[in-house]
């Protein structure tokens, strides 16, 4: 399983509409992804799981993949996100 | 996959699908039925079909309706039965929150989920965590 580990940097935190920008492009990959922010997760692919973890500005996140895409998806997430955090340790 | 969206406010429904739009990008059809034909708050059957039938003819395979409260119901009840059998069989009704509902649908459908999977999408919107307790 490939992990990527950010800090959310963004003043608002992952708002709705970064949150419906990574869904989609989550959803555009095979891989089983999700998303863990204090002990909670996720399913990257659903909007209303994502919402619900209520990421807010400093928390730090990690993005899972697996499966036959995963590196690619990640990547690709990561990129997504770019704005609104920055690379953890 | 459509969105029609009904409120007894026209500047609401306007709101909300710039709303939509922004949030989901403008690859879903959202039409909107929103006050009375006279510009008051209420909701109208006519308009709420008409709303359909754009959605329809934006290219929507199938059309997913949120309302908001009251007589909305009615007149999308009233609406159905306006249309022609083939339009109608390709409406479904969805029980979530309007606001919430709507955005949770059109981000769902724009990654080119089926209609069940957009309903429950829209649906989930009922149990949402807006506020993270404790």
């Amino acid at each position: 399983m490939a992990e990527l580990h950010l800090v959310v940097v963004d003043p608002s935190g992952l708002h709705a509409r970064p949150a419906a920008r990574f869904v989609q492009a989550a959803s555009r990959f095979s891989s089983r992804i999700v998303i863990r922010e204090n002990g909670r997760e996720a399913d990257a692919k659903s909007l209303i799981a994502l919402l619900g973890l209520t990421i807010r500005p400093s928390s730090e996140i990690t993005l899972a993949a697996d499966g036959p895409d995963a590196d690619e998806a990640l990547r690709a997430l990561a990129t997504e996100l770019a704005p609104y955090v920055s690379h953890a340790g | 996959m459509g969105l029609v969206l009904v409120s007894h406010s026209a500047t609401l429904v306007d709101g909300l699908r710039e709303m939509v739009d922004q949030v989901a990008g403008d690859g879903v059809p959202v039409a909107t039925a929103g006050g009375t034909d006279d510009g008051r708050l209420g909701t109208s059957a006519p308009r709420i079909a008409e709303a359909i039938r754009t959605a329809l003819r934006a290219g929507a395979s199938d059309v997913l309706v949120l309302l908001d409260l009251g007589s909305a119901a009615l007149s999308l009840e009233l609406a159905c039965e306006e249309l022609d059998d083939a339009d109608r069989a390709r409406v479904r009704i969805s029980e979530a929150p309007l606001v919430e509902g709507a955005v949770l649908a059109a981000v769902q459908a724009s990654v080119g989920a089926s209609i069940d999977e957009v309903v429950a999408a829209a649906e989930g919107a009922v149990t949402m965590t807006k506020v993270p307790r404790g």
